[in-house]
């Protein structure tokens, strides 16, 4: 199954805002994409709780998993997402 | 992972059949919880509305763990949370949240807490009974059980 690992690059983590925004991102993916942190079991990506769980600070290597058509596109943008400092950007949301 | 402390979770800021007539109330009730067991400076509550505007903090499962800014860090004493249930269930936004977790965290201590918190939550067993606890002791043998011990994954 392709795979990506990637740097937490936010500095407050994968919680809060920048969780928020990957579980998004990951949600508009047209593929399931999972995610794990250490030895854990993959969780799936859209899954506000599973990420939470995976606790992954600045820094942390995590994984993503994708499969089927779209995958490693899913997973580029999904990875890119990731090792930005998301705190640092302003929300587009809010 | 570091090896997992037990949940900072004091039983007077557990409140099983708490009623609120908006998100807001319930998150001030969230923030009054952790005020009363010296958790936070009152400032602390403020900043807790402030960021469920910008960002929800729903999670799913009728969970929403509202917690103040980083820029507030400085009003908090020690970390904490507090737990509310709300039966009559509380319009998040559209998601019916009957389950409350404040938190209260200094530096990096949320992330932690979060961790911990949503690995439990992830449990349906757990999450489960957590919803369902007669009384507070129920509820700190549950969110208090979170040691290694504990660990073992259901590989769902």
């Amino acid at each position: 199954m392709p795979e990506k690992t990637v740097t937490i690059g936010s500095r407050s983590g994968l919680h809060a805002r920048p969780a928020k925004i990957f579980v998004q991102a990951a949600a508009r993916q047209g593929v399931p994409v999972r995610i794990s942190a250490g030895e854990r079991p993959p969780v799936p990506a859209t899954s506000m709780l599973g990420v939470l769980a995976l606790g992954a600070v600045q820094g942390t290597q995590v994984t993503l998993q994708a499969d089927g058509p779209g995958a490693e596109e899913a997973l580029t943008a999904l990875a890119e997402l990731l090792a930005r400092d998301l705190d640092a950007e302003e929300p587009a949301d809010a | 992972m570091p090896d997992l402390a037990p949940l900072p979770l004091d039983p007077r800021a557990i409140r099983l059949d708490a009623m609120a007539a908006s998100r807001d109330d319930a998150i001030r009730q969230c923030g009054q919880a952790l005020l009363d067991v010296g958790a936070i400076e009152e400032p602390y509550i403020a900043t807790m509305i402030e960021r469920e505007q910008v960002l929800s903090t729903y999670v799913g499962e009728g969970v929403a763990i509202p917690h103040g800014t980083s820029a507030a860090k400085h009003a908090v004493h020690h970390d904490a949370l507090s737990v509310l249930r709300f039966p009559a269930g509380v319009d998040w936004d559209g998601e019916p949240v009957t389950l409350c977790v404040g938190i209260a965290a200094r530096g990096d201590g949320h992330v932690r807490l979060l961790s911990e918190l949503a690995q439990i939550l992830m449990d349906p067993e757990r999450a489960k009974a957590l919803r369902e606890a007669s009384g507070p002791g129920e509820v700190l043998r549950l969110l208090g059980s979170a040691g290694p011990s504990t660990r073992e994954e259901t590989s769902a």
